[in-house]
């Protein structure tokens, strides 16, 4: 039964990203700007004839609806088409910088939770302590900080002063890394290369920090007002007056149930890190997709905006199903 | 009470916990540019050196040089990409028929000699014995094999076919012709003055190799060039890693020393963060940087385990004022804001100094600058009687639009404007996608930035920012000033085709004269190129063209 569900919201994507692709088409071509005159109207030399004949090796001569039938047409047979300033296909331009990102949103998400779930808990319990009001003002910090400018701060701390950690990049080139999924961390133990394992993961602990710290802060918050909720419930009071040890009561009776609001925002936070890492790619010079992302949307290359767009898309659709799906196992009364 | 002292308690521990971070912020953000007044840069010194590192003996062979680029390589292909970034890096792998040295003159680098035969045919003999990276003999097939990809309309058969980005480099080639194994010549369809510093932006591709590997696709994942440095792999937004070809012909015997590089590998990493890149210097984790801030500057000096040179910058800075539109259809308002504006302040204090005066439309470094111009003096009397003049004593006021990176310039300048003439100026940021056709279609009353001469040639530069604006055409296409004067049109188009060079002096200097008197832009600077590198990096210096050329250089320890 649920598998049958399952399906069914995958089948529901289909019609969704059909829009978004013709949404995100129509709006690049609505942004002011021409592709080939921002990439050629400055250059130094330029034939004549130079940007007709660009414009026409990228279909723009031809009328809206043209484009976009030709679009669609090699959209469906899972052709994005090809960049204008790279020359190369948008899905392959996508799969090469994709794992960087998810690599990249997994450890921020891992850096998130292991410093979220036991303040948001810990908080919880020992509400209005010391613990407690420094933790929420910790999270206060958190949300509030500019990732970049935390960014900056950590290199300046661990990298130029302490040189603990690396500044910019996925690995040393020494390390001598097998590529094979494209995931580092995971090529690393998969190929036995201990030194890439090392060098891999020294590169992932600053843009993680980085990039994980709004999360921690957003799911410590949640976490605790859900725990505070729930540990005043009837619940937990009987099971307390049956003399169930506190960490048990605290762990199966209220964590469980405070965690429904926690992974919504958790989900939520997914589609996050996912998309809104360019400027944490950015600072730590990570090659990912939200930096090819701001490259083409500022050189208005169309074909990759709208390939990206559409990767951004499908991530949050399927963030959002992974988490209905997990309600139905924390909370069995919820079905998709 | 307890609770009270709990929260007092809790306030400061959060104040020692943000105290640091805002001190430390401090060091990261664009600190306050530092007011140092330098010595104006004398125009005919090309290259300054800021620091001084001892030298050491002698070349030393060995090591990995890594440098940290601005923005990502776009294309491993010569024929098909036309930003510097990438130059850079193609031509430390791939070199071509001539080049340039670091003050600009072309000299040979593949091939032995270049012979004019006649105005429109140029012959090139090649040196022997040289080879590419697989080994395969450098011949004048692959030469003839190169341009002709990148002549031939959609010769580019990958991703779809398409034509070649740098041809529109080299239009007036008609066609190459071997002559013998090591012989070639080149047709054009005109004469065609500036041929020689063009042909230094093409490099030479094996075609045997290349039709092996079949074709684009299988050359761009492993490209093999004749270079001093050989492809050993790279993702083009990530890093590209090179290591030396130890059977490298030598380069251009004007350019020494000749023969294989010293480096083992050469490392470009894409940095494109400002902070980042030069923590990642400070850090140790890059020996060579580009595109250093002025404003950093002196906190580099401060460290001994790093240096910096500058040089000549390409890029002529201005204000351009719409000619078209009130107050700046008044030729007299255009000189007097020359006048009330004190340029040599504004580059002491944006850019510390690290620039030259722009006297007139060329760049004093342009090969044909009429060292007769001289910038407009600072004179706010005069800018005022001029003002007054034209019937504006009452001021006026205006809104400069600028790209994002403009912004503090524009600033700089308002700033003045306000203070000396009391005019009423203000600036206002755009995506510069969308500012340009605005400024093209003459609906803004000024604009600040900038325009490259990296050919250090008026052909192509003029063209663009003082002939009349012709839709659909390159005349024009950087004019926001909507300057338009018959007579200079005249010139700049007799300008493209004279090829004797004492007329073309003659034909430069009348419309520099020109420019200056009528003023449609106020004449700002060009700054110079920032470049950092561990004290240990030798012979290395930035070059006019933004290119790093690593053949030379060597790591001391």
């Amino acid at each position: 039964m649920r598998g049958v569900k399952i399906l069914e919201r995958l089948l529901y994507t289909i019609p969704i990203m059909f829009g978004v692709a013709v949404l995100v088409f129509l709006f690049m071509r609505m942004t002011p700007g021409d592709p080939v005159d921002i990439m050629m109207g400055e250059a130094g030399t330029v034939a004549p004839g130079e940007m007709e004949q660009l414009r026409k090796e990228f279909h723009l001569d031809e009328p809206l609806h043209v484009q976009l039938y030709l679009f669609l047409a090699d959209a469906v047979r899972g052709d994005l088409g090809y960049s204008y300033a790279y020359k190369k296909p948008v899905t392959e331009l996508i799969a090469e910088q994709l794992p960087a990102t998810i690599e990249l949103a997994l450890g921020a998400l891992l850096f998130g939770l292991i410093v979220a779930v036991p303040i948001g808990i810990w908080s919880a319990v020992k509400q209005y302590s010391v613990v407690d009001r420094l933790s929420m003002a910790g999270a206060f910090l958190g949300v509030s900080m500019p990732a970049f400018w935390l960014g900056i701060l950590l290199i300046l701390i661990f990298s130029v002063k302490l040189r603990w950690l690396p500044v910019t990049g996925r690995i040393d080139y020494t390390a001598g890394l097998q590529v094979v999924t494209g995931f580092y961390v995971l090529d690393s133990i998969l190929t036995g290369n201990t030194t890439a394992l090392v060098s891999s993961l020294k590169h992932l602990v600053l843009p993680s920090v980085a990039l994980g710290a709004g999360t921690a802060a957003m799911v410590a918050r949640v976490l605790r007002s859900s725990m505070v909720e729930s540990l005043r419930q009837d619940y937990v009071i009987l099971a307390r007056a049956k003399g169930v040890r506190e960490t048990w009561v605290v762990l199966k009776h209220a964590l469980r149930n405070a965690l429904i609001p926690t992974v919504t925002v958790v989900g939520i936070q997914v589609g996050v890190l996912l998309g809104g890492n360019m400027i944490v790619e950015q600072v730590f010079s990570w090659p990912g997709l939200g930096r090819l992302a701001v490259r083409a949307i500022f050189s208005r290359d169309f074909p990759l905006v709208q390939g990206v767009v559409m990767v951004y898309a499908l991530t949050f659709v399927l963030a959002n199903l992974l988490v209905d799906i997990l309600y139905t196992y924390i909370n069995p009364k919820i079905t998709l | 009470m307890a609770r009270a002292r709990l929260r007092a308690l809790a306030f400061v521990t959060v104040l020692a916990m943000v105290l640091p971070l805002i001190a430390a912020c401090g060091q990261a953000g664009p600190t306050p540019t530092p007011v140092i007044v330098k010595e104006t840069v004398p125009v005919t010194v090309k290259e300054t050196v800021v620091v001084q590192v001892t030298p050491t003996p002698g070349p030393k062979r060995g090591g990995t040089l890594i440098v940290g680029l601005m923005s990502p390589v776009l294309s491993l292909d010569p024929a098909d990409y036309r930003d510097r970034q990438t130059e850079t890096v193609i031509r430390n792998m791939f070199d071509g028929l001539v080049t340039r040295t670091k003050d600009n003159q072309v000299v040979l680098e593949m091939a032995k000699s270049a012979t004019l035969i006649d105005p429109q045919t140029w012959e090139f003999k090649l040196k022997e014995g040289m080879t590419f990276h697989n080994g395969d003999p450098v011949t004048a097939e692959d030469v003839k094999f190169t341009f002709d990809r990148i002549i031939t309309e959609k010769a580019i058969e990958y991703p779809e076919p398409h034509t070649a980005a740098r041809k529109g480099l080299i239009a007036p080639l008609e066609s190459v012709e071997i002559v013998d194994p090591l012989t070639v010549r080149f047709h054009l369809k005109a004469p065609w003055p500036v041929f020689m510093q063009m042909l230094c932006h093409q490099q030479i591709i094996p075609k045997k190799y290349f039709e092996s590997v079949g074709g684009t696709k299988g050359f761009i994942e492993h490209p093999v060039g004749a270079g001093p440095f050989k492809f050993v792999e790279g993702k083009l937004d990530d890093q590209i890693v090179l290591e030396r070809y130890d059977n490298y012909y030598g380069g251009a015997d004007d350019l020494p020393p000749v023969g294989p590089a010293f480096a083992d590998r050469v490392i470009f990493k894409i940095i494109p963060e400002r902070s980042s890149r030069v923590a990642a210097l400070q850090a140790g984790e890059v020996n060579i940087i580009q595109g250093v801030p002025s404003y950093i500057v002196p906190q580099l000096l401060s460290d001994p385990r790093l240096q910096v040179k500058t040089c000549a910058g390409t890029r002529p800075h201005f204000m351009e004022m719409n000619v078209k539109m009130k107050p700046f259809d008044d030729v007299r308002v255009r000189q007097a804001i020359n006048y009330g504006v004190n340029v040599d302040l504004i580059l002491a204090k944006i850019l510390s100094g690290y620039g030259v005066r722009l006297p007139g439309i060329l760049s004093p470094f342009n090969n044909f600058a009429d060292p007769d111009i001289k910038p407009y003096p600072f004179n706010v009397e005069k800018a005022k009687a001029l003002l007054k003049e034209a019937g504006y004593e009452n001021g006026f006021s205006f809104v400069i639009d600028v790209s994002a990176d403009a912004k503090e310039l524009a600033e700089a300048i308002a700033g003045e404007l306000r203070t000396n003439l009391g005019l009423d100026v203000s600036v206002r940021v755009w995506d510069w996608a969308v500012l340009r056709p605005k400024l093209l279609a003459g609906e803004r009353q000024a604009t600040v930035g900038s325009w490259g001469d990296s050919a250090f040639d008026p052909v192509g530069y003029l063209e663009a920012k003082v002939h009349t604006y012709v839709e659909g055409s390159t005349y024009g296409r950087g004019n926001y000033s909507q300057y338009s004067n018959p007579r200079v049109d005249e010139l700049v188009k007799a300008g493209e085709i004279e090829t004797d060079v004492a007329k073309r002096h003659e034909i430069y200097n009348e419309i520099q004269r020109i420019v200056w008197e009528e003023a449609p832009m106020l004449f700002l600077f060009v700054p110079q190129e920032i470049e950092a590198a561990a004290a240990n990096v030798q012979n290395w210096g930035p070059s006019p063209d933004g290119r790093i050329n690593l053949h030379d250089v060597w790591l001391s320890q």
